[in-house]
């Protein structure tokens, strides 16, 4: 009986012009955003490749030079851009795309995209996911908010319960023939973006995006089922197919255009971060609580007081070892502790904030759903500050290669030392592995979890509502 | 008639709890939006003081620190001793170029989070302290804020809308239409007198809070042609909220039942809000792709490197076309900071086109934006909005032209002085240069509001007289 019910509403869709008109318009929006997505990404990414071989050149065409010249000469990270991130760009326009590993500094990624746009962006990028998001809940609105509405208003209601039709029969037909609907306009799109993704991956990408995708398609059947959930319910419990859709567009505004905003706010005031000026004070004034290495000040003496107690002698003309590499590396350390403690304090914040959001999601499953996507495409923060940790080990791994080349290989009576291409070639070229879909999945467990149950409460909402349907 | 029809139709209003439920939501979203945009204008406002705070604080320091170098009492290395130009220049003694806030600020936050509002200015560079962005967590960047202009742009449309879209199918489905208008009254009288209460409400509210807001927040309404800016505010709102109630009665009009009217406004709403101008957005980066900063960051490097390798050759050029800033004595090799000099300034000449090729592709999607953004008149009100809050880019561009401006000057004082090796005093410390940012020309917005008005108005224009020759057709009785 259900799937009977499911043919019968899947005809009438099929049938109904308007259906026709906004399916299509939906498709060829989402089409035509995964394919500029597509394009966008191979040039971007193709860009990112060619600098990061660059950066590697020119460290390796050095030329003679002191190790500490070219750890402030340094190199470049630049964020990979991820296959799926054609699909969600997600915090990807509003982070910086490089950053500059040099001596003594943990930098801030440098340049947003969205910094190259017009204010037009601000109304939102047409990306895969808006659509998804944003248009798709909405055709499902149309699509369900006279389910049980509709029949009572023309009388057809009455005559389906007298069959015997139980309300859950219906309501899991009426949810079916929605899906088989959606699924005609959404299956072809979903093969156009594997496709693009596929496309625009690399050999070894591949198999990581296989996974990805997967999660991703998952998440959005189970939001897009949430959504049909609380659309028959409403449609259920409403008086009449006018009321149930005011709430249900009313729903539809508060979930995707208003609890965001209401997120931000409310996490910006709640956990406020730093300004940007406040944030670089606070870390200077820590530095200059150490050594900077150039000017060794009262540090000077205790580190000197360690190394005669460690190489046992009682003169610095003595030492074994070149002491402006000691002192520079002293710094790096000392540097490296405040940047752990500034960072760690400013992304936890963050990640606070992230959580105000969730707290709000459980109220709009949109947000959730925005989260989880980003995540799968590899476009939330919480990728973006593995990058940043990855680039960051990476610079003290130069800092740490340098001043040790000092400390051990230049001569200890302070004359100029000039290393050559050789101790460049020691540091390994920066090679990133973005984390697999399982670490995302973890990262994004509370996301997942309320998409979950939004998609299980509303499957429960729907049926207790149809089984409490007013038939006359 | 017109008039006792207006009144009965206030009667009726009053006596229906929605009108007054919607309005209260709607009132509660503007002064919400308006606390939030009031809000960032304070974070702003704090940063900017703490910056200028700041280096007072470091002027005064270095000003107490000359005379201890001089008499000896502490040493200075070359890299930190403030008397030499080039060390002062670069750092201890650098300034802030600051745009602060506009007069109107609270009532949009526009793109004001994406750019940074004040720099510090050193001999160094341009790209070296050009990236001053604001710390925001990405994801509010990308949801945007709860502003006036937010609840302006996106809510009052659908206030208005919920409020007329039944405005006259309302009366055909409940039989009251025919009896009303077996009165003396023509339809578009009746339409009028319905249309006009209900406009006077959502209109008063929507103009008269953000005012509130601007005074409470205690704007000087002389100063920076803050009260012309308002006016504008206020006119591009009533223009923008005339769009809408032209739209739901030209829906109307058509003649179709209340369900189908919501359905087909809510679906026109999307369409002008969302729809267009995320179509739009991604149409300007098709025909104008910006590409990746990378770019920019690899020239720039390698600028640096060519003008670093070839330094002294750079700085022989560079006297033989400035020959009056050559040192005063003859001999002895060029110092670090000498040589500095030629190499940013070689970088950033060779640097410029790179920058040209990203500010032309940004300035081609602004032309079609321009062009293309009457086909909704969300994006018209919206780029209104930000010129009028000072959060546009353009204003952006005017506070970073004037940047540019001063950092030549700040050059301008110290290269010659770093040439000729010229010791600093206490003295000198007052006649640096010093950064007055000047706002946009209140002319050049208007002129930009004008159009930006009219944009508005004739789509107002476009849409209402079809609706006034629709209704003359309108099927009173019978389906």
């Amino acid at each position: 009986m259900t799937l009977r019910i499911a043919r019968k509403e899947f005809t009438e869709m099929l049938r109904d012009g308007r259906f026709r008109g906004a399916g299509a318009i939906v498709f060829i929006l989402l089409a035509g955003a995964l394919l500029l997505g597509w394009r966008n990404h191979g040039e971007v990414s193709a860009q990112h490749a060619t600098a990061q071989q660059a950066t590697r050149a020119q460290w390796l065409s050095q030329g003679k030079k002191n190790p500490h010249s070219a750890a402030h000469y340094g190199v470049y990270a630049f964020k990979p851009q991820v296959p799926l991130s054609l699909v969600d760009h997600g915090t990807d326009p509003y982070t910086g795309v490089a950053v500059w590993l040099e001596a003594h500094k943990q930098n801030e990624f440098k340049y947003r995209p969205a910094q190259d746009a017009t204010a037009v962006q601000r109304f939102g990028e047409l990306t895969g996911a808006t659509v998804l998001q944003l248009l798709v809940p909405l055709l499902i609105v149309l699509l369900t908010f006279n389910a049980f509405s509709g029949e009572r208003e023309l009388g057809t209601l009455r005559q389906l319960m007298s069959l015997g039709v139980s309300p859950s029969q219906l309501a899991s037909g009426k949810a079916l023939g929605v899906a088989a609907a959606l699924g005609l306009w959404l299956v072809p799109a979903a093969v156009i973006g594997a496709v693009a993704i596929a496309a625009a991956s690399s050999q070894g990408e591949v198999m990581a995006s296989v996974p990805r995708m997967g999660w991703m398609a998952l998440s959005y059947v189970l939001y897009f089922g949430a959504f049909t959930g609380v659309s028959l319910a409403v449609s259920a419990w409403a008086p009449s197919s006018r009321s149930a859709l005011m709430i249900l567009l009313g729903f539809w505004m508060m979930n995707g255009l208003i609890a965001p905003r209401v997120a931000s706010d409310l996490a910006k005031t709640w956990k406020p971060s730093p300004s940007a000026f406040d944030f670089g004070q606070q870390m200077q004034l820590a530095l200059t609580k150490g050594s900077d290495g150039h000017d060794p000040g009262a540090r000077a003496k205790v580190l000197e007081a360690e190394l005669f107690k460690k190489y046992k002698v009682d003169k610095l003309e003595a030492l074994p070892v070149n002491l402006l590499g000691i002192r520079l590396q002293d710094s790096e350390n000392h540097g490296n502790e405040v940047f752990d403690q500034s960072y760690a304090a400013l992304w936890d914040t963050f990640t606070q904030q992230n959580r105000i959001h969730q707290l709000v999601a459980m109220a709009a499953p949109g947000l959730a759903m925005r989260s989880v996507s980003m995540g799968f495409a590899g476009t939330d923060f919480a990728q973006h500050t593995h990058f940043a940790k990855a680039a960051e080990e990476y610079r003290r791994m130069i800092q740490r290669t340098m001043n040790d080349e000092l400390t051990y290989n230049a001569p200890t009576t302070g004359a100029p030392y000039m290393a050559n291409n050789d101790l460049w070639k020691k540091v390994k070229p920066f090679d990133y592995t973005a984390p697999d879909a399982g670490w995302v999945a973890q990262e994004q467990a509370p996301s997942l979890g309320i998409v979950g149950v939004w998609f299980a409460g509303s499957a429960l909402l729907a049926a207790w509502s149809a089984r409490r349907v007013r038939v006359l | 008639m017109l008039f006792s029809l207006m009144k009965y139709e206030w009667r009726n209003l009053s006596a229906d709890r929605t009108p007054l439920a919607i309005a209260l939501l709607l009132g509660a979203a503007l002064a919400y939006g308006a606390w939030n945009g009031s809000q960032w204008v304070n974070f702003q406002r704090t940063a900017i003081q703490s910056a200028l705070q700041e280096e007072q604080e470091r002027l005064r320091g270095v000003r107490a620190e000359i005379p201890k170098i001089e008499s000896g009492e502490i040493k200075a290395s070359p890299f930190t001793d403030p008397r030499l130009p080039q060390a002062l220049g670069r750092g201890p003694g650098a300034r802030y170029a600051v745009m602060p806030p506009s007069a109107l600020g609270a009532l949009a936050v526009g793109q004001s989070d994406l750019y940074p509002y004040y720099f510090k200015v050193t001999t160094g560079s341009k790209q070296t302290f050009l990236n001053a962005d604001e710390i925001e967590n990405p994801v509010h960047l990308l949801a945007g804020r709860f502003d006036l202009s937010f609840v302006l742009l996106y809510l009052f449309p659908l206030v208005i809308l919920a409020c007329s879209y039944n405005l006259v199918s309302a009366e055909k489905e409940g039989g009251t239409l025919a009896l009303a208008l077996s009165q003396p009254v023509t339809l578009p009288a009746l339409v009028m007198a319905k249309l006009l209460p209900r406009a006077a409400l959502v209109m008063t509210l929507a103009v008269l809070l953000p005012l509130a807001g601007v005074v409470m927040g205690g704007t000087n309404l002389s100063a920076d042609g803050a009260g012309v800016r308002l006016l504008f505010w206020i006119a591009i709102t009533a223009a923008y909220g005339a769009f809408w109630f032209a739209l739901a009665v030209a829906v109307n009009a058509l003649g179709r039942s209340s369900a189908t009217n919501a359905m087909a406004l809510a679906g026109l709403w999307l369409m002008f809000v969302v729809v267009i101008p995320s179509v739009l957005n991604v149409a300007v980066k098709a025909a104008y792709p910006v590409p990746s900063r990378v770019d920019l960051i690899q020239a720039t490097r390698v600028a640096g490197d060519a003008a670093t390798r070839q330094g002294s050759k750079l700085l022989a050029r560079y006297l033989e076309d400035h020959p009056e800033m050559a040192p005063a004595e003859k001999g002895g090799a060029p110092d670090f900071g000498t040589i500095q000099v030629a190499v940013s300034e070689a970088t950033e000449r060779a640097v410029q086109p790179v920058l040209d090729r990203f500010d032309a592709q940004v300035a081609g999607q602004q032309r079609i934006v321009d062009r293309f953004r009457y086909l909704s008149p969300a994006i018209v009100a919206q780029s209104a909005f930000n010129d009028l809050a000072g959060a546009s880019a353009q204003r952006y561009s005017h506070f970073l032209a004037q940047a540019d401006q001063y950092h030549r000057q700040w050059r301008e004082y110290f290269v010659p002085r770093i040439l000729r090796k010229v010791k600093l005093s206490t003295a000198d410390l007052d006649q640096l240069p010093t950064f007055r940012y000047r706002e946009e020309d209140l002319s050049d917005i208007a002129s930009r509001l004008q159009i930006a008005f009219l944009g508005l108005l004739i789509p107002v224009l476009l849409v209402a007289f079809p609706a006034w020759r629709w209704l003359g057709r309108y099927p009173i009785a019978g389906s």
